[in-house]
C-alpha cells in the first residue's frame, strides 16, 4: 500500500516521511498524521473488533470520543492497550496492532458470539446464565471473563516513568478552538496569568478540520497567528497534549499531559504528567461532538462521523472512502459533502432525512431528501448502502451527520446538570457550573465560529474583571456563523436489521428498548443495564442517541427522560500518572538517623518503625539466625557496656514560665516541683482516661523542658501540648518545638556506661553517681567543647544515659562512643535486643499501650495525681476502670521451660474452653531472655495482681498452640532497681 | 576525657549538582533559630529586632531579609525562625546576643536540610512537586513559604530571581533530595 487515499493539502508534513507496522505490515505516513489518519491513508478500514459480537469495526471519528478504533501500541513491557488510533500521533517506527480477537483480525474466532446474539441482548448475563446454578463460578463466569475486556496488559512491570504537578493561573482556558483562542487572547491581554490547555497536538481545534476564515485569513493560519501572540506573553502559559478531565473543589482541575507518548522514546522523561491546576476562573471551550444515527448495520468499517470525514479531507489529507454517501439530519452534514468535493474526493451521494429542498449543490452527488439509510452491506468493509426509498448505492464509506452535542462533562463534575435544547437538539451546560466556570462557544451550543470568537472573548472579560483585572478592549476578530440547522432524527425506524447505538459496548436500539420494557427507564438503570456509555469513550458519540430511543419508546421528550452527567475522568488517565513517581522506593519518604551510614557499615539489618529505618541487631560473622545476634548484644550490654540509637524519640523543646504548668496538665503525675537537672517518667491520659503515651522530661532550667515521647507517638503529643497550649489555656507564657531531628541521641547502657562516657564527656562535668545520680539531666560539652546533652535513664534497666548531641555530629560520635569502648569489649545493640531488655525490666510500649489501657491496667495508677488537674483524671475515676477484675499487666513464664510464647495468646483457665467468655485477657509482649535462659512475657490478665503464681493457659488459635504459663512480676530484672542507681 | 574530637559532618555531605546551569546544593554553613513571643512580652522583642534586624516581629505568612541577610520568616503566632550564615556549633548565642533575653530561643540549624536551587530550569523542577505557584508575580523574592513536598514538610524561600532556598527536616532529607534531585532529571 502506498497511501493511495491521500488527498491534496492538509496540515501534514509532506516532506517528513513515517514508517509505522500495523499487524506486522510496514506502511507509510507522514509527520502529523495520526495513526487512524495514516491507517485511512493506507485504506485500512478494518481496525478492530468490538466488545461482545466481536463485529468488525473501523475507524468512526477523528477524536478522542473514537469508540471502535482501539489498538495496541508498542511491544513487550512498554505495550499499552486500548489506545485510541484517532488521537496517537504517528511517530517512526511505530508498532500498533489490532485486539479483541482470537485468530487474526479478520477471521476472529470469537465472532461466532455475533451468531448467538439473541442470547447476549442487555443484561444477558443476568438472566442467561442462572442454570444450573453451580455452572455460573466454575463455567460461565470463567468463560465470560476470559472472553471479555479489549486490549491485555503486558503482565510486566510498566517500565515507563510519570511524574505529578503543579499549576497555577488566574484563568484557566479549556480547549483552543475558536473559542478558547479568543477567550485566552481577550485574557491575557488583560495581564491575568492564563493556561490554556488542549489535548491535541496542534493548537486551533476544530479550525483544524474545517476551511473556515477568520479575521480574514484561514483559520488554520490565525489559529497559528493566535498561539504566536498567546506564546509571546509572559502572563500565559500553552500547553498542548494537555487534556483537562476533572473539575474538582475550589478551581482545582487535573489534567493530563502527553509528553513522550509521540516519541518513539521517552528517554527517562515521564511519559506523563498528571496536573493540578489551581485557577481563580476557568472557561471551559471544550467544543461539541458529533452524533450518529441508529440504522440497520450501522457499525461496519467505513461507517464514519461526518464531521470526523470532514477533518481527514481538511487536517490530514486522507479521503475515507473512493465512493463517499452523506447521511444527515442538518445542515453541518452538506458541509462535509461540499469539503470533499473541494478536496478531491468523490462524493456519490447525499441524504437528507428532512424535508425540503437541498441545503447546497454538491458537484457529481446523488441528493436525496427525505429519506434516510435503512441497512448497509460489506463484512469487513462497506459496500454498499439501502435507503428507505429502496434505492441502492455502492459507496465504501458512509458519513453520517447525527449533530452535534456539546462537550458538557466538565460541567457536570460537581453534579451539575445539563440542560436540553430543541432548536439544536443537544444538551448544553446547566446553571449549576463548578463554582469559576464559565462556558463559550461550542461546549455552550453557540456552533458559529463568529459567535464562538465573540462568545469567549465575552466569557474572559468577565472571568479577568471578577478577579480584578481591567479588560482589554480589543474586540474577538469577526468570521461567519455557518448554517447550523437540525431536524432531530435519532433512528431510523424502517431499518429492520439491528441498529448500533453505542459502539464500543455494542448496545443497539433494541436493547435500549428491551431495557424500557424490563422496567429499567431511569438513565441511570439504562446505562448500568445495558452497559451504554460505560468504558473508554464514556458514550461520547452514544448517549445522547441512547437517551432520546429510550424518551421515544416511553413516550416522553428527553428532558422527561432525564439525562446523564459525566464524572472525571473526561477521557482515559492511566493509573501510572495518578501514581507519578511514588512507587517502589519512592512511594514514600524515609527518615534516616545520623549514624544510618554507620550502622550500615556494620552490616545491621533495619526494620521500618513508622517512616524511620531502624537497625534491629547488628549480625557478626558465623552469626546465622537473628536471635544469636540479638542473645550477644543483650549478654554483652549487661556484661559491659552496649550502645543504642535511640534518636526515633520524639523530642519537643517547652520554654515559657508557665511550661511546667503545661507539663503538669499534660501527664498524670505531677512535674511543677521537678528539680532543674532532673528528670521524670511521666505517663500522659486522653480526655476519657486511657492511656496515651509515656516518656521522660528533663528540666534543663527553671522554664525550659525537653520532652521525651515514644516514636510512633512524636507527632500526635506534639499536637496534644499543642492542643492543650493553643485552645485550653492560651493564656499561658509556653512556647513548643520539635527538635526531634535536632539531636542524635544514644544509649549508652551497661555496667561500663560510666567509664565510657568518662572518655568523651569533657572534664568539668562531673558524671560520678553522687553529682550525675539516676535521672539526673545536664547540658553539657563532649570531646573537647561540642554541646550535648546528657540523660541518666534507663530502658534497659541497667546502670544507663542518654547522650545527645546536635544532629550534624551524630555520625562522628558513635564512632568515638566505640572507638572508645573498645577497652570495655562495647557492642551496638538494635531494636530487638532493646525490647528483650525492656520485657526483661518490665517496661511497656506500643504493646501495651494500645489505647485501651488505662494506669491502672498499667500498674501504674498511683501516678495518676489526685492532688492536681491533669487531662483525664477525671474519667479514669470511674468505677467500671477501677474494679479489682480490671485487667492487670503482669510477668509470664511458661511452665516448662523449653517452650516457646507467642505474642497475641489469649489466657484461659485449664478445664475450659477457648471462648470469648472465658478470656482472661492476652499476651502483648514476648522474648527470650538470655538472661534468665527462657522465654518470658508481658500480658494482661483479669485480677492478675492477685494471681501471682497461678499457671494458666496461653492458648493461640492461629498458631494451634496451648501452654502452660505461670503468672509472675512484670520486672523480671532487679526489681529493686539497684543496677540502674549503681 | 579521652583524645576524641567530633566532626561535623552535612547531612548530605555538601551535595552540589549541576544540570546543564540549573544547580542544587546543599547549604552547610547557615543556621537556623525558632525565636517564641513571651506572653507579654511582644514589644521589648519588637524593639530588639529592630535594632538587631532592622525589623519587627513578623506575622504568620511574613518574611524579610534583615540586616547582614539574615532572613526572618514566620509560619506560626507568635513564633518565627532567623536563618544566617554562621558555622560555630550553635546559632542560639549570636541570636541571643541581639536579642538578649525578650525571646525564647530553640536551635533549629540540625533540624533542617538547608537547599539551593538556582537556575533556568528551577520554577520548572520546583512545579513538579511543589504546590506553591512561584511565578514572580505571585512569589516575589525574600519571600517564604511553608508547604509540603512529596508528603514532607518544607519551608520554601525566594531568594532571587531564579534561586530558591528550600528547607525540610534533616531526617527525610535523603527522601527530600533523592525529590528534587527526580524532578530535575525530568525536567532537565
Amino acid at each position: 500500500m502506498s497511501q493511495e487515499m491521500r488527498l491534496q493539502g492538509g496540515q501534514i508534513d509532506r516532506g517528513q516521511k513515517i514508517s509505522f507496522s500495523w499487524n506486522g505490515k510496514t506502511m507509510q505516513g507522514y509527520q502529523g498524521d495520526t495513526l487512524a489518519s495514516a491507517l485511512l491513508a493506507n485504506n485500512v478500514k478494518l481496525v478492530g473488533r468490538s466488545f461482545k459480537y466481536h463485529r468488525p469495526r473501523g475507524i468512526f471519528s477523528a477524536g478522542s470520543e473514537e469508540p471502535n478504533a482501539l489498538v495496541q501500541l508498542r511491544k513487550g513491557a512498554y505495550q499499552e492497550p486500548n489506545t485510541r488510533a484517532t488521537v496517537a500521533e504517528l511517530f517512526e517506527g511505530m508498532e500498533a496492532t489490532s485486539q479483541n480477537h482470537k485468530g487474526t483480525l479478520a477471521f476472529d474466532v470469537l465472532a461466532m458470539n455475533d451468531l448467538v446474539s439473541p442470547f447476549l441482548s442487555a443484561g444477558f448475563y443476568y438472566k442467561t446464565f442462572m442454570w444450573p446454578k453451580a455452572f455460573w463460578e466454575k463455567v460461565y463466569e470463567p468463560f465470560i471473563r476470559s472472553a471479555a475486556g479489549l486490549g491485555a496488559l503486558s503482565g510486566e512491570t510498566d517500565p515507563d516513568v510519570y511524574d505529578k504537578g503543579f499549576l497555577h493561573c488566574d484563568v484557566l482556558v479549556i480547549g483552543s478552538g475558536p473559542a478558547g483562542l479568543s477567550a485566552a487572547l481577550a485574557a491575557g491581554r488583560s495581564g491575568a496569568q492564563v493556561l490554556l490547555c488542549d489535548e491535541d497536538n496542534v493548537f486551533g481545534g476544530r479550525l483544524n478540520a474545517e476551511t473556515f476564515e477568520v479575521g480574514g485569513v484561514s483559520g488554520v493560519e490565525w489559529a497559528q497567528t493566535a498561539i504566536g501572540e498567546l506564546e509571546a506573553m509572559d502572563n500565559v502559559r500553552v500547553m498542548n497534549r494537555t487534556t483537562v478531565y476533572g473539575a474538582f473543589d475550589h478551581g482545582i482541575y487535573g489534567a493530563l499531559e502527553k509528553k513522550t507518548d509521540h516519541l518513539r522514546s521517552a528517554n527517562g522523561k515521564p511519559r506523563n504528567i498528571a496536573w493540578k491546576i489551581y485557577s481563580g476562573r476557568a472557561i471551559l471551550c471544550a467544543g461539541a461532538t458529533e452524533r450518529s444515527i441508529a440504522f440497520g448495520n450501522n457499525d461496519r468499517p467505513g461507517v464514519m462521523l461526518a464531521g470526523s470525514v470532514r477533518a481527514y479531507a481538511n487536517r490530514w489529507g486522507v479521503a475515507t472512502g473512493k465512493s463517499i454517501a452523506v447521511f444527515t439530519n442538518n445542515d453541518d452534514g452538506w458541509r462535509t459533502a461540499n469539503d470533499l468535493v473541494a478536496a478531491g474526493a468523490n462524493v456519490a451521494a447525499v441524504i437528507d432525512s428532512r424535508d425540503g429542498e437541498p441545503v447546497m449543490s454538491v458537484t457529481g452527488a446523488s441528493v436525496t431528501m427525505g429519506a434516510s439509510v435503512s441497512d448497509t452491506v460489506g463484512r469487513r468493509a462497506l459496500k454498499g448502502i439501502t435507503l428507505t426509498n429502496g434505492q441502492t448505492l455502492d459507496v465504501d464509506c458512509l458519513a453520517v451527520a447525527g449533530g452535534w452535542s456539546p462537550n458538557v462533562h466538565l460541567t457536570c463534575h460537581q453534579r451539575g446538570r445539563p440542560t436540553w435544547r430543541d432548536d439544536i437538539a443537544a444538551f448544553v451546560p446547566g446553571g449549576d457550573l463548578p463554582p469559576g466556570m464559565s462556558v463559550a462557544g461550542s461546549a455552550n451550543g453557540t456552533y458559529g465560529t463568529g459567535a464562538c470568537l465573540a462568545e469567549g472573548r465575552a466569557a474572559a472579560n468577565a472571568a479577568v474583571k471578577e478577579l480584578g483585572f481591567t479588560a482589554s478592549r480589543k474586540a474577538a476578530d469577526k468570521a461567519e456563523d455557518e448554517a447550523a440547522n437540525i431536524t432531530a432524527y435519532w433512528h431510523v425506524k424502517e431499518s429492520t436489521k439491528r441498529a448500533w447505538v453505542d459502539l464500543q459496548n455494542d448496545v443497539t436500539t433494541k436493547d435500549v428498548k428491551q431495557a424500557e420494557q424490563e422496567g429499567f427507564r431511569s438513565v441511570e438503570h439504562l446505562k448500568r443495564y445495558t452497559t451504554l456509555g460505560m468504558a473508554t469513550d464514556q458514550g461520547k458519540t452514544a448517549n445522547v442517541l441512547g437517551l432520546a430511543i429510550m424518551a421515544e419508546a416511553r413516550g416522553k421528550t428527553i428532558p422527561e427522560t432525564g439525562t446523564t452527567i459525566f464524572r472525571p475522568p473526561y477521557s482515559p488517565v492511566p493509573f501510572g500518572a495518578l501514581a507519578g513517581r511514588a512507587k517502589g522506593k519512592n512511594f514514600q519518604p524515609y527518615r534516616l538517623t545520623p549514624s544510618d551510614k554507620w550502622a550500615k557499615e556494620q552490616g545491621a539489618s533495619f526494620v521500618e518503625s513508622g517512616p524511620w529505618m531502624r537497625a534491629e541487631w547488628y549480625p557478626k560473622n558465623g552469626e546465622t539466625f537473628w536471635r544469636d545476634s540479638v542473645d550477644r548484644e543483650v549478654n554483652a550490654t549487661r556484661g559491659s557496656v552496649g550502645i543504642c540509637d535511640v534518636t526515633t524519640l520524639g523530642k519537643i523543646d517547652i520554654q515559657g514560665k508557665d511550661a511546667a504548668k503545661l507539663l503538669n496538665m499534660a501527664y498524670a503525675n505531677g512535674f511543677a516541683k521537678l528539680a532543674v537537672g532532673k528528670t521524670r517518667y511521666g505517663i500522659m491520659l486522653r480526655e476519657d482516661g486511657i492511656c496515651m503515651d509515656d516518656g521522660t522530661t528533663a528540666r534543663l532550667s527553671e522554664h525550659h523542658f525537653v520532652m521525651t515521647t515514644t516514636t510512633v507517638n512524636a507527632v500526635a503529643i506534639y499536637r496534644h501540648l499543642d492542643f492543650i497550649r493553643q485552645c485550653l489555656y492560651p493564656d499561658w507564657d509556653v512556647h513548643i518545638m520539635s527538635v526531634t531531628d535536632s539531636w542524635a541521641q544514644y544509649a549508652v547502657a551497661g555496667p561500663n556506661s560510666r567509664a565510657l562516657l568518662r572518655k568523651v564527656v569533657d572534664a568539668e562535668f562531673d558524671i560520678s553517681n553522687e553529682a550525675f545520680p539516676f535521672m539526673g539531666c545536664a547540658d553539657i560539652t563532649v570531646c573537647g567543647g561540642i554541646p550535648a546533652r546528657l540523660f541518666r535513664i534507663s530502658f534497659s534497666g541497667e546502670l544507663a544515659y542518654e547522650i545527645a548531641v546536635p544532629s550534624r555530629y551524630g555520625d562522628s560520635l558513635i564512632r568515638v562512643l566505640h572507638e572508645a569502648g573498645k577497652e570495655f569489649d562495647v557492642v551496638p545493640y538494635g531494636l530487638e535486643a532493646l525490647s528483650v531488655m525492656r520485657i526483661e525490666k518490665g517496661h511497656v510500649v506500643a504493646s501495651e499501650l494500645t489505647g485501651q489501657t488505662t494506669a491502672q491496667n498499667l500498674g501504674m495508677g498511683r501516678m495518676v495525681s489526685k492532688v492536681k488537674d491533669c487531662i483525664g483524671n477525671t474519667l479514669s475515676e470511674r468505677e467500671y476502670m477501677n474494679r479489682d477484675e480490671i485487667w492487670n499487666l503482669v510477668g509470664l513464664q511458661p511452665v516448662d521451660k523449653s517452650l516457646k510464647l507467642d505474642g497475641g495468646s489469649h489466657f484461659i483457665e485449664h478445664g475450659s474452653e477457648p471462648t470469648m467468655d472465658n478470656d482472661l485477657g492476652w499476651m502483648t509482649s514476648v522474648a527470650y531472655s538470655p538472661t534468665l535462659g527462657h522465654y518470658i512475657g508481658l500480658g494482661f490478665v483479669k485480677a492478675g495482681n492477685s494471681r501471682k503464681g497461678d499457671v494458666v493457659r496461653a492458648w493461640d488459635g492461629i498458631r494451634q498452640k496451648d501452654v502452660e504459663v505461670e503468672i509472675v512480676s512484670a520486672h523480671f530484672l532487679d526489681p529493686e532497681g539497684e543496677r540502674l542507681r549503681g | 576525657m579521652g583524645d576524641f574530637t567530633l566532626e561535623s559532618k552535612p547531612v548530605l555531605d555538601g551535595f552540589d549538582h549541576d544540570w546543564n546551569g540549573t544547580r542544587l546544593r546543599e547549604l552547610t554553613e547557615m543556621a537556623a533559630v525558632a525565636v517564641s513571643v513571651p506572653k507579654g512580652g511582644a514589644t521589648a522583642l519588637g524593639k530588639k529586632m529592630k535594632t538587631g534586624y532592622g525589623g519587627g516581629i513578623p506575622a504568620a505568612g511574613e518574611s524579610y531579609v534583615g540586616k547582614n541577610d539574615a532572613r526572618i520568616m514566620s509560619f506560626a503566632v507568635d513564633q518565627f525562625l532567623v536563618l544566617f550564615d554562621h558555622t560555630a556549633h550553635s546559632g542560639v548565642p549570636a541570636v541571643e546576643k541581639k536579642l538578649g533575653n525578650t525571646g525564647y530561643y530553640v536551635e533549629q540549624t540540625n533540624n533542617w536540610v538547608f537547599l539551593e536551587l538556582s537556575g533556568p530550569l528551577a520554577r520548572n523542577a520546583m512545579e513538579r512537586i511543589c504546590a506553591v505557584n512561584t511565578h514572580a508575580d505571585k512569589f516575589a523574592v525574600d519571600r517564604a513559604e511553608r508547604t509540603s513536598m512529596e508528603h514532607m514538610g518544607a519551608v520554601l524561600c525566594r531568594t532571587g530571581e531564579d534561586t530558591f532556598l528550600i528547607m525540610s527536616a534533616s531526617s527525610t532529607a535523603g527522601s527530600f533530595l533523592h525529590a528534587l534531585e527526580t524532578s530535575m532529571e525530568f525536567v532537565g
